[in-house]
């Protein structure tokens, strides 16, 4: 159950598949990742990620069989039990940020296996979100990224919270 | 071909002498929904009840200022419904176990067989080519009968307004993004892609595939493949449907299948019933004494002018 | 008006007041009374003051409702969109006003001519009923210039409300050319009664057709909401049957009792033909009204027994839908049988009153009270609601009254022969002149057969 809800974000690695898995490993492995710079909602923020490596230890529970030990989910062993590691590690290099996009939909091959692969912002907040659930870890949205203006005027929050107190609230529902 | 079409056509056909519908070709079948038709998989077991999809509802429908903030966490407290101010709204619902509670987000399903639209008398919706129900707005008198026939309450009425209260609904941003190949605007904020866009089609099989591959992470049942004659926004849940507020009472049949005994019948009626009477007429009349009071007309019913 | 009556006040009854001189317009309406006399009866009797506070109360809040919107009179419910604007005025007058096509029927089709004292009666209520349940939607929709959208703008033909809107429109202008030849007679115009004459069977045979499938059609309208409507009132097979033919009893029914309510507050407005005729055509109704009951009843079971919903009987909501059945259905069908044969009148006229009564908590409890049965919460209407609801009643009794006190419904209009030709300006030797010549020479009672006698 743990494993299992990696296994759709085990996206398209395998078609990525190279021949050189020594390479790959140790290369760079960022202490820090900018994460969220396309956001107009929220700021970019610095994710740790030399601290997360220090909590987690195994890199196979972020990046299913990318790096670290073999594939465990029982899910993704049948096709997956002798994959060696890809070149392609970091999530964005298979998770789209625009998977429902009318060109993403047109260039999803309907034969793939992995077509239900989340969009690189769906992989991430699934993956930290239930990691954070269950490690006690911050789960609020501005607990990661900090709202722009833009994000506060969306969510009328902030200074655009609603000012008038309605009695009256919404018709209908009682 | 569509089963409306082919009621549609019963009717014209038999009022066509006194109504001067429009005349339309049909044919009897049942409709199973557009090919190209696109929906949503709500995949409740994702939703983190963040109510980002209220959100970008709101503004891209542009929508009136909302009561509390959307990211206020209060509103679970009750269970909401769509109004004419939210065409979308998440409600949290009980957890059976210790597992946290499941939300759902609530909006138009865009039926196959819209209740809404077979019920309009002016035909103001539309079930496009694409998926979405929507409607002109231009020509809504305010009957609200849409409201009564759509079996998941979703249909409000901008009951404030004086000079022009109309319908309110979600179209699936049909003319902003949907019309585009674009997915609607709470599809592309949601942060856990608890919704998944694609074509109807598609998403059946992924939701089935969701479900056989972590068969314990879901009930084995899409809550909209079949029910109401299928809706392009479908369900799956950890839960069993009722749980999170979806009416498992429906059944399969579209709206339209419950209202189809009248309508085959009103055809016979306005056929028959003329010559029927007419016919009782002649015979209660002609040579005959007029009733038990007055019978000084009897010579004078010599047939019908 | 009955002591002015006592004291020598002649009342309008025919064109002409006496010694040939006609009366004047402003005459007949004040019905033959001087205008101090007029105003004096009016302000005595205590009705009037009823009404004028109902009124004072009322339209402000319907005026309101036009300025503030539906909102500010309704609690304005997304999930109970019909409230007893609809409830009440549209579903609950609907039935209850099939006393036009269903005496008009029995009189023109069926050869009934014994009925025809009430027939005029039966006509006007359908129409009254009809125009007020549109004043209802009026109010309740609040754009009268949408209203006619169904019918010019755009077709939605395959829903059940597009054959609503069109057969109740319909239906009102058959009814008013019904109702027309009462009023041409009342002011006069010859060439109008003629015309309306002619094509009286056509009206007639229109006006069933029309009344089956809208009454039909408005029980047709809750198949659309099978998860919404309680099983036990709902019925996808016979939704429309049990609105149709309950609309039967109804419409009888209501004939009664406003006949019961005018021999008691107009008597005087009744003609020795009307009096004498009344109790004989109260007890053809009320047969006509248990057959109905017996009918309604029947099927009512039929669909509960087809769909199989007896368990639903265990439940406070079984409780209910008995409690409707036996007030409105079986005990008045029961006085009604009883009455009949011992010839009792006021058994039949509170029978009478009781399915009334029985339709209203019907189409109520399709429409507003068992509806959404299984949301947590029940709707009860705004207190504006309430009144608005209540004030076009009462408007709807008044111009009811109104018609009453002057159109020929509840007498006939006195064709003198020797005067027939004063005011048959047309060519002479019209047929209209020969008929009603011959009427008057035989005394007729059916003024509306006497067309064909000259075709």
């Amino acid at each position: 159950m743990q494993n299992n809800r990696f296994w759709l974000a085990s996206g398209m690695a395998v078609l990525l598949f190279a021949a050189v898995p020594e390479s790959s490993r140790g290369i760079s492995v960022p202490d820090t990742i900018t994460l969220n710079s396309q956001s107009k909602l929220y700021e970019p923020f610095k994710f740790d990620h030399a601290k997360h490596i220090i909590l987690t230890k195994e890199c196979s529970y972020c990046h299913h069989h990318t790096t670290g030990t073999l594939e465990q989910d029982s899910n993704c062993v049948r096709c997956h039990r002798n994959s060696s590691e890809t070149k392609v590690v970091s999530c964005k290099g298979c998770h789209r940020t625009d998977s429902f996009s009318a060109v993403s939909m047109k260039e999803k091959d309907p034969k793939t296996y992995h077509l239900d692969k989340p969009s690189l912002k769906a992989a991430m907040h699934r993956n930290c979100i239930s990691c954070h659930e269950k490690m006690k870890g911050p789960i609020g949205c501005q607990d990661c990224h900090h709202r722009t203006k833009e994000g506060d005027a969306l969510y009328n929050s902030g200074v655009f919270a609603p000012k008038k107190k309605t009695a009256k609230g919404g018709h209908g529902a009682h | 071909m569509k089963r409306r079409d082919f009621l549609k056509g019963c009717l014209v056909s038999g009022a066509a002498a006194s109504l001067c519908a429009p005349s339309k070709s049909w044919a009897v079948g049942s409709f199973e929904g557009y090919p190209d038709s696109m929906g949503v998989l709500v995949d409740t077991t994702r939703c983190i009840g963040c109510r980002s999809c209220e959100a970008a509802c709101n503004k891209e429908q542009k929508l009136p200022e909302p009561d509390v903030p959307f990211d206020d966490t209060s509103v679970f407290k009750e269970k909401r419904r769509t109004t004419e101010k939210a065409y979308t709204v998440v409600n949290r619902y009980e957890a059976n176990d210790a597992q946290k509670p499941p939300y759902r987000k609530m909006q138009c399903n865009h039926c196959n067989e819209p209740g809404c639209l077979t019920s309009c008398f002016v035909n103001a919706y539309t079930k496009t080519k694409e998926g979405a129900v929507i409607y002109n707005a231009e020509v809504c008198v305010g009957c609200r009968t849409c409201m009564v026939a759509c079996p998941f309450n979703i249909p409000a009425y901008s009951y404030s307004s004086a000079i022009s209260p109309i319908i309110k609904k979600c179209i699936f941003c049909y003319h902003t993004r949907l019309k585009f190949g674009k997915p609607p605007a709470c599809v592309e904020i949601c942060p856990q892609e608890a919704l998944t866009f694609g074509l109807r089609s598609d998403l059946i099989k992924m939701g089935h595939e969701r479900i056989r591959e972590t068969p314990d992470r879901y009930v084995d049942h899409i809550y909209g493949e079949k029910e109401m004659g299928g809706t392009s926004w479908l369900y799956l849940s950890r839960v069993s449907a009722e749980q999170i507020g979806l009416d498992t009472t429906l059944g399969n049949e579209p709206i339209i299948s419950n209202v189809k005994d009248f309508l085959g019948m009103v055809p016979m009626v306005l056929t028959i019933w003329p010559a029927l009477f007419t016919g009782i007429h002649l015979l209660a009349t002609r040579n005959k004494n007029h009733g038990d009071v007055h019978d000084n007309h009897s010579e004078q019913e010599d047939g019908k002018k | 008006m009955k002591k002015l009556i006592a004291s020598g006040t002649q009342s309008v009854d025919s064109l002409q007041k006496s010694h040939g001189r006609n009366w004047t317009l402003m005459e007949k309406l004040f019905l033959g009374l001087t205008l101090p006399q007029y105003v004096g009866q009016a302000l005595r009797n205590p009705l009037n003051w009823i009404f004028a506070i109902i009124f004072a109360v009322g339209i402000p809040i319907i005026l309101g409702r036009f300025f503030f919107g539906l909102s500010w009179v309704t609690h304005s419910s997304n999930d109970y969109p019909w409230g007893l604007f609809l409830g009440f005025g549209l579903f609950g007058m609907v039935p209850l006003s099939s006393s036009g096509f269903l005496l008009g029927t029995s009189c023109v089709v069926f050869g009934r001519h014994d009925l025809e004292p009430m027939e005029r009666l039966g006509l006007l209520n359908g129409l009254l009923g009809y125009f007020f349940a549109v004043v209802y939607l009026l109010i309740d929709l609040g754009q009268p210039w949408r209203l006619p959208f169904p019918m010019v703008v755009s077709f939605g033909p395959a829903a059940v409300l597009f054959l609503v809107a069109w057969h109740v429109s319909t239906y009102l202008s058959v009814q008013i050319a019904e109702v027309s030849t009462s009023f041409f007679e009342w002011i006069g115009f010859p060439i109008g009664i003629r015309a309306i004459r002619k094509i009286t069977l056509g009206l007639t045979v229109s006006g069933i057709i029309l009344s089956t499938l809208h009454q039909g059609a408005l029980g047709a309208l809750f198949t659309y909401a099978p998860g919404k409507v309680h099983p036990l009132w709902y019925s996808s097979s016979y939704q429309w049957i049990h609105f149709f033919v309950s609309s039967i009893p109804g419409g009888l029914c209501m004939v009664i009792t406003v006949s019961t309510i005018a021999s008691k507050t107009m008597s005087w407005r009744f003609d020795k033909r009307f009096k004498e005729s009344l109790d004989r055509i109260t007890i053809s109704l009320a047969k006509g009204a248990s057959m109905g009951l017996a009918t309604y009843l029947t099927i009512k079971l039929m669909s509960i027994a087809h769909d199989n919903k007896w368990a639903y009987f265990a439940t406070g909501w079984g409780e209910w839908y008995l409690v409707e059945i036996f007030i409105g259905v079986i005990l008045p069908m029961f006085m009604l049988a009883y009455a009949i044969h011992h010839k009792n009148m006021a058994i039949i006229r509170f029978g009478a009153l009781l399915v009334v009564i029985g339709i209203f908590l019907n189409r109520l409890n399709v429409a507003l009270i068992t509806f959404n049965w299984k949301l947590p919460y029940r709707e009860i209407p705004h207190w504006r609601e309430f009144i608005v609801t209540l004030t076009v009643y009462a408007l709807y009794i008044v111009v009811y009254r109104f018609i009453l006190y002057r159109l020929p419904i509840l007498y006939e209009w006195r064709v003198e022969k020797e005067f027939a030709p004063a005011y048959v300006t047309e060519t002479e030797s019209t047929p209209l002149r020969l008929a009603v010549a011959y009427a008057a020479e035989t005394e007729s009672t059916a003024l509306e057969n006497s067309d064909t006698a000259t075709s």
